[in-house]
């Protein structure tokens, strides 16, 4: 997860001014104007609020769409392919809701088979060590809100029921859809995310492909902590 | 063993191996030739009212727990926005098909299905849609995805799949 320079310079200063640095509610996320092109309007979710996509700055590859799709994973399936940006969820007759993702920056891909075992509604987020570490502006914690890096939703990836520290989310920042940008998460559009939790019960399979330069995660190796979650 | 024979065995080795990473890697690796098509009546330009915008923008599943036909916080979301769809498009009909590959024996799978495809029916049935409009059928284990002891396929077999229907013989 990565927040725009102009966001951790606003947020650490409000953090600084009102004394509470790392407290969530000093947190705040600032766009300049060319940023809030982006974004159409407020929605409500579940009590909470969050920024609707302008789906007209968005190109249309990055779109939810029914697509045809050739693959052997089962239906209901979830497939991302990091070095296209594309999440799949496997349909019927070779075909697949595709929607657009950003994932992993250099240094952060990862590939391998996970399985959704937790999922939550305008989750926390609690940024880990290690991010804090290189991002030392960050805050200890955000709860869910209009200014949580991670959306209105998150689902949970797993493997052998341990936490691989790896998230499907959502993002603040619809214009890093179609880039490589996270620590490793897979980020998608407020509205996609809220869309993808409805189609994937706890125990839904994950697939990320194979990508050139990623680390791959071993089903018998321990979890790679080298690899910051976000 | 002759030299033709050994270079014939090398060679076959090689190409097991080469093999087995052909196969192994296959389902790892970006998509074949095919994938991101668009399909008929998909891509981001789909007919709003049609069988794609359903699929696409609504979502045809609602999901149970294991032997349970109540709806959770989440297929009531589905539903929702399922009852929103058809109270907008009112051409449609449709069939609730339950399935179950819960434990037990498969009358009681049936059963459990038909609970879960009638539990649809009456949320549906309360958002407004027309029960003429609505047929519920448990069909157990006939209708499921990827047969599995594991959560990865009972979680997709332990549903109600909403199929629009035009002109159904119900």
């Amino acid at each position: 997860m990565s927040l725009t320079r102009r966001g951790f310079i606003l947020g650490a200063t409000a953090a600084g001014a009102s004394g509470f640095a790392g407290a969530a509610d000093a947190y705040t996320t600032k766009f300049g104007p060319s940023a809030m092109k982006y974004f159409a309007g407020i929605g409500t979710d579940n009590g909470y609020q969050y920024r609707l996509t302008n789906w007209k700055k968005i190109k249309d590859k990055w779109r939810r769409q029914l697509v045809q799709y050739q693959s052997t994973e089962p239906i209901g399936s979830v497939v991302v392919d990091t070095s296209n940006h594309f999440l799949y969820v496997v349909f019927e007759n070779q075909t697949a809701l595709r929607y657009g993702v950003g994932v992993g920056r250099d240094g952060f891909r990862w590939y391998g088979r996970a399985r959704i075992d937790r999922k939550a509604l305008w989750p926390r987020w609690v940024p880990p060590p290690e991010m804090r570490k290189r991002q030392p502006n960050i805050p200890e914690y955000v709860d869910g809100g209009i200014d949580n890096p991670l959306g209105p939703r998150a689902m949970y990836l797993y493997r052998n029921k341990t936490d691989l520290g790896y998230r499907l989310h959502g993002t603040l920042e619809p214009w890093s859809i179609g880039s490589n940008v996270s620590s490793g998460c897979i980020r998608m559009f407020s509205e996609d995310v809220i869309d993808l939790y409805q189609r994937c019960p706890i125990g839904t399979r994950v697939l990320v492909l194979k990508h050139l330069g990623a680390p791959v995660i071993d089903e018998s190796a321990e979890v790679d902590m080298l690899q910051p979650p976000d | 063993m002759t030299a033709m024979g050994l270079r014939t065995a090398a060679t076959l080795t090689l190409f097991l191996v080469l093999a087995g990473c052909t196969s192994s890697g296959s389902n790892m690796t970006s998509p074949t030739e095919g994938t991101n098509a668009p399909v008929a009546g998909g891509g981001i330009n789909t007919a709003p009212g049609s069988e794609q915008d359903f699929m696409v923008s609504v979502g045809r599943r609602t999901f149970f727990t294991q032997g349970s036909a109540a709806l959770d916080d989440t297929a009531r979301v589905t539903l929702d926005k399922q009852a929103q769809w058809l109270n907008q498009y009112p051409q449609w009909k449709v069939k609730l098909q339950g399935s179950a590959d819960d434990p037990g024996t498969p009358a009681a799978q049936t059963a459990l299905s038909q609970k879960r495809a009638d539990a649809v029916r009456d949320y549906l049935a309360s958002r407004g849609i027309a029960s003429g409009r609505m047929l519920a059928k448990g069909y157990g284990r006939e209708k499921i995805g990827e047969d599995c002891p594991e959560i990865e396929c009972k979680s997709q077999n332990r549903r109600v799949v909403t199929n629009l229907q035009e002109n159904p013989e119900f």
